[in-house]
């Protein structure tokens, strides 16, 4: 999973600023600009209203962070979903980061955001790669079974079809680690997604190996699976080791409580993947022991 | 046997250092000497935007303890990542003289990685030694600023703040006024409707349920 994948139960009530603190107060004469402190209200009308993208694109990114409840959250993602077009690289705020953002916030926001599933999955098939992954995720989240057979479909001509680079870019033709990660969220252990899941744990990237041994381990629950995911913590490359601990985390894999404490990685992503060690996972090692480890990661 | 290694040497091999890789080495050996004399330029290293030299600098600075405080308290507060850097150092030294920077830290620092250092370093201060007033008086500050970082937006820094304030619960009376805010702080963190995650609640119940067995 991508370490920028964060975790994160938001709350309204907060001593946080959802955005970097300015030095001077907000004076609502003032043209405000993206990234101040805004409220609910404010959010929507600039999703709502502002016509200008890289307002729209912080309002989404806002409304997802917070965990916005309004009503007319969900059916404004929806319409900036809408907003996509063919990719135009010379654009400022592209109009796709916008529904980008939208579909991202989207996957936080359940139970409403159901009501978008439907959308979700007309976006899961764009020309848009960066949407298709975005999409990807948020059906995840929203534990869309709707979904599976789409995802499934993207997937099935494995790690050499959709898991095979391009010549242009660093990207797969398919955005595999959030297609298997969402299989996985969904939960649906059926032999067709096991099917699909199983070739990628032989795919030349290792941070794609280790989003298919998340998502295996998620529905079959094998242990040979996590004890691939414990091998990657010794992995050399740092981005390897933080991709294992999330993937760790999602999947609650206890067993690996020592191997997270000892791996050279950030304490930030440590505390993450215990996290997810205790409320996603049961058994040996007891919470105790877990949050005694957390406690000395502070 | 090889001579041993003056400090001097070590300095100079920590200015000298022409790759990161040869700072973090440089770092870690000065921290591992133990010398306080080191200190201030450890505290320098906290600032060359290098997170594994800092973390070894942090650790160094932790172990010099009450020696690496004043030259910790003197950093450039224009330096967002030294100052990131020192709380942490602060926190794990414990020393009373870091009040201040911990509870600003913890109100107001915009990375949760260092709200949480300051929550738990709240915890854990040396009081000690103080006269019973003053005592009293820091332990109040301690508790005022974890309580209303219960409410914190990040969950890693509620958890860090059950933390704090199971610790800071040894150092008070139980049935004291201040015991009383505690405990109904931690109970607080024990409930679902705050938008308090499950790590979280749990952390607060353990923390409960040993401050009672006490």
């Amino acid at each position: 999973m991508a370490a920028s994948t964060i975790i994160n139960n938001g709350c309204k009530r907060s001593t946080s600023p959802a955005a970097p603190m300015t030095a001077f107060p907000m004076d609502s004469a003032a043209d405000h600009r993206a990234g101040e402190p805004i409220s609910e209200a404010e959010a929507l009308a600039r999703l709502r209203d502002s016509g200008d993208p890289s307002q729209q694109y912080y309002a989404a990114w806002w409304l997802g962070r917070m965990r916005c409840q309004h009503p007319e959250a969900v059916p404004l993602l929806q319409q900036a979903l809408q907003q996509r077009r063919p990719r135009d690289p010379g654009a400022g705020v592209e109009e796709n980061a916008v529904a980008r953002n939208a579909a991202r916030a989207l996957g936080k926001l359940a139970p409403a955001a159901t009501a978008a599933v439907p959308d979700l999955l007309t976006v899961l098939e764009d020309p848009d790669d960066g949407l298709r992954e975005a999409a990807a995720r948020a059906l995840g989240e929203l534990r869309a079974t709707e979904a599976v057979v789409v995802i499934c479909r993207l997937l099935a001509s494995g790690p050499d079809g959709a898991g095979a680079s391009r010549a242009d870019s660093p990207r797969l033709m398919e955005p595999c680690e959030a297609l298997l990660e969402a299989l996985g969220d969904i939960g649906i252990a059926s032999t067709t997604v096991l099917g699909v899941v199983k070739p990628f744990i032989d795919h030349g990237r290792p941070v794609i190996r280790s989003a298919a041994a998340r998502t295996l381990l998620q529905l079959s629950g094998e242990s040979r699976w996590g004890e691939l995911l414990v091998e990657l913590l010794s992995h050399p490359q740092l981005q390897v080791r933080r991709a294992a601990l999330m993937d760790l985390g999602a999947a609650g894999w206890r067993p690996a409580l020592e191997p997270i404490r000892r791996t050279p990685a950030e304490n930030s992503l440590k505390l993450i993947a215990l996290r997810g060690l205790v409320e996603r996972g049961s058994g040996e090692p007891s919470n105790d022991a877990l949050l005694a480890c957390m406690d000395d990661l502070l | 046997m090889p001579a041993p290694v003056t400090l001097d040497a070590l300095l100079e091999a920590l200015n000298g250092a022409s790759s990161s890789e040869a700072l973090v080495e440089a770092t870690w050996a000065l921290a591992r000497r133990g010398d306080a004399a080191a200190a201030p330029a450890l505290v320098d290293v906290l600032g060359y935007n290098n997170p594994g030299a800092a973390v070894a600098a942090v650790d160094g600075l932790v172990a010099l303890g009450a020696a690496a405080v004043d030259p910790l308290l003197r950093l450039d507060p224009e330096n967002y990542g030294a100052r990131a850097w020192a709380v942490r150092a602060l926190a794990g030294i414990g020393d009373v003289r870091g009040l201040e920077v911990l509870i600003d830290a913890l109100g107001s620092d915009v990375a949760a990685s260092v709200r949480r250092a300051a929550a738990k370093g709240l915890g854990t201060l040396e009081l000690d030694h103080l006269a019973p007033e003053t005592r009293q008086t820091v332990q109040l500050r301690c508790l005022n600023a974890l309580v209303a970082a219960a409410v914190d937006g990040e969950w890693v820094v509620r958890y860090a703040v059950a933390v704090g304030l199971e610790s800071l619960a040894r150092t008070l009376v139980p049935g004291t006024e201040a015991r009383q805010r505690l405990d109904a702080a931690l109970a607080a963190l024990c409930d679902e409707d705050d938008g308090n995650p499950p790590v979280v609640r749990l952390r607060a119940r353990m923390a409960l349920d040993r401050l009672v067995e006490r």
